[in-house]
């Protein structure tokens, strides 16, 4: 069981797709198992509410009423079968329990989902659902892209589509950084304040978390204080020369704390 | 060029990309104006080698995902099958595509019907021989006594001439095509569960004939059962068929990979077992309508038999023209 997948495109770029897993899957099947009895339920209270008694069919007479018998049972049985060939058909792969949980099928190899893929994966739920999806279960929990065997013998994969927070997290294990000792020799080379220095050292330990735009508003509100007050100016507003400023003020410390560890390094040496 | 350049140069193009590719999430590419569409088919190259770029720089995790998730979207709206007139390709399917089908498969369609035979023949004998062994392979359904019929040949088209005949014509569609689907689906079982069905349904059907026959309503057991149940038997015999060659796909997998090969035969049996459908819209129109009625059952029978003649013919003679076939487009 893998949570990706990767595809390759026309274009030889290999791109990367999460896999749902087994825990979304099995709540979008809830769901749309939910919405089905809920169909059925509206169903029977059809049946009722025209007056016929399913039991009593037998020797009903009026013409109306058994032609209305004839498409419920037909619709109850269209439902069983074709509830999740019609949406996934209609939705490119998604029945509403699995759009909830932001999920689709597609193709293993790419691409929306076929009309026959459809139709064997749905067909094949009757054998993947023996014993309240067991079947299902193991076989996604063994296979390496969470397919069940309607989908192994489709050819398709459930993928989630789920879009992840792109904004700047606090990261609770990354807490102790904050708390760090600065060194005087960092301070010394870089001629900032504690607190300024601690400001940037943490912006440079997380930048990798951090996009574009989030990297945009943060910067210059962490450089433009310690400019006015050193009186230094930089060319431009640009992210390159703000990164590229943050960067040499790190380097800086990095080389001056070297050399200070050094120093103490030879000094136990010595001794 | 920097990996900060990078990022700062290409953002314009992502952010133009998702906001294309975030408004098609509800209708899909038909939200697009002419514009957007080209926008779309022009930005997606780029962005996708930008995957592979944002790869090479090494840069930070989340932008890394949020360019390949764009882009694994805009694939997704440009690689997609082309929309399909269904009416036009369910004729055709039907034209061309289902007989030629058919007649690929006909190994599996022997097999069936062979399983079938030895399985209704052993057990009307088996009940010739002894008549209590009607029990045996339709237990609990018997309501004839062997000391006292109780019902005549009469009775059985009597009692079920007072069910309304377009519910009953409805469930009987219903429950036909069920077992022909799962008959299909329990082929992932390398086929055994689809013999069990052939073997299940043959020997219940044997069972009958041969307690029908011990009381002397041959006759009026097979005017009942032949005017729908011939085509209807010959329908699940097909979607048996595609059922053992999903089983035996992944039993004998020749020289693709199990896993291949397993694909392959669903894409053929999934077809072969849709195609029954029709037959069993048919069937259930004549076993609601056509069986309880006051024809003869001469009549009845040779109805049942000219049907069944019918659609065999049609899936022996039917889509030899030159058209492409079906299956090669798909």
């Amino acid at each position: 069981m893998q949570d990706f997948d990767l595809i390759e495109t026309p274009e030889n770029v290999e791109l990367e797709r999460s896999l749902a897993g087994i825990g979304s899957r099995f709540i979008a099947g809830l769901l749309d198992n939910l919405l089905i009895a809920l169909m059925y339920l509206i169903l029977f209270v059809l049946l009722l509410v025209v007056g016929i008694n399913v039991a009593g069919s037998i020797g009903i007479s009026n013409a109306a009423e058994m032609w209305l018998l004839a498409i419920i049972i037909l619709i109850a049985f269209a439902i069983y079968w074709g509830y999740f060939v019609l949406f996934e058909m209609y939705t490119n792969g998604q029945s509403p329990g699995k759009k909830y949980m932001k999920i689709r099928v597609v193709q293993v190899e790419g691409g929306g989902i076929s009309f026959n893929s459809i139709a064997i994966r749905n067909l094949l739920r009757v054998v993947d659902a023996i014993g309240g999806y067991a079947v299902a279960g193991i076989t996604m929990f063994v296979t390496k892209k969470v397919q069940r065997l309607g989908d192994l013998a489709a050819g398709t994969v459930v993928i989630s589509e789920e879009v992840p927070n792109y904004s700047a997290r606090y990261d609770k294990k990354k807490k102790i950084l904050d708390n760090e000792a600065i060194t005087s020799a960092a301070l010394e080379a870089t001629g900032l304040k504690p607190e300024e220095y601690r400001l940037l050292h943490n912006y440079w330990l997380r930048r990798d978390e951090l996009n574009v735009e989030a990297k945009k508003q943060l910067l210059p509100q962490l450089i433009h204080p310690i400019l006015n007050r050193t009186g230094h100016s930089l060319a431009t507003e640009s992210l390159v020369v703000l990164e590229e400023y943050v960067e040499k003020i790190m380097a800086k410390a990095r080389k001056a704390e070297q050399e200070a560890t050094k120093g103490t390094d030879n000094l136990e040496a010595e001794l | 060029m920097t990996p900060a350049r990078f990022l700062e140069t290409r953002a314009k193009a992502w952010n133009r990309l998702e906001a294309i590719v975030s408004k098609t999430s509800k209708k899909g590419v038909r939200a697009l104006d002419d514009k957007e569409l080209h926008e779309l088919t022009r930005l997606y190259p780029a962005v996708a080698i930008d995957v592979a770029r944002a790869r090479m720089y090494n840069i930070d995790p989340m932008t890394q995902k949020r360019i390949n998730q764009i882009a694994i979207s805009a694939h997704g709206l440009l690689y997609r099958r082309k929309n399909v007139r269904y009416l036009q390709t369910i004729w055709e399917f039907f034209c061309y595509g289902y007989p030629r089908l058919f007649r690929r498969l006909w190994p599996y369609i022997t097999l069936a019907t062979v399983l079938f035979v030895i399985c209704i023949l052993g057990s009307y004998v088996s009940t010739q021989v002894k008549p209590s062994n009607a029990y045996i392979f339709v237990p609990g359904q018997l309501d004839l006594t062997d000391e006292d019929p109780g019902v005549s040949g009469k009775d059985i088209s009597e009692r079920f001439r007072r069910i309304p005949k377009p519910p009953m014509a409805a469930g009987i569609m219903a429950n036909n095509i069920s077992v022909a689907f799962k008959a299909f689906a329990l082929g992932i079982t390398a086929g055994i569960g689809t013999c069990y069905v052939i073997i299940f349904n043959s020997m219940v059907l044997g069972g009958f004939a041969g307690h029908f026959s011990n009381h002397g309503l041959a006759y009026e057991f097979w005017s009942f059962i032949a005017p729908h149940g011939v085509l209807e038997i010959f329908a699940i015999l097909v979607s048996a068929a595609a059922g053992l060659r999903l089983g035996l796909s992944l039993v004998l997998p020749g020289e693709l990979k199990r896993s291949a090969s397993l694909r392959v035969g669903a894409q053929d049996a999934v077809l072969l077992v849709l195609g029954t459908i029709p037959m069993f819209i048919i069937a259930g129109f004549i076993e609601g309508f056509v069986t309880p009625s006051y024809i003869p059952g001469a009549m009845k029978i040779i109805l049942g038999v000219t049907i069944t003649l019918l659609t065999i013919a049609y899936l022996i003679l039917a889509g030899r023209s030159s058209l492409p076939d079906i299956k090669s487009k798909s």
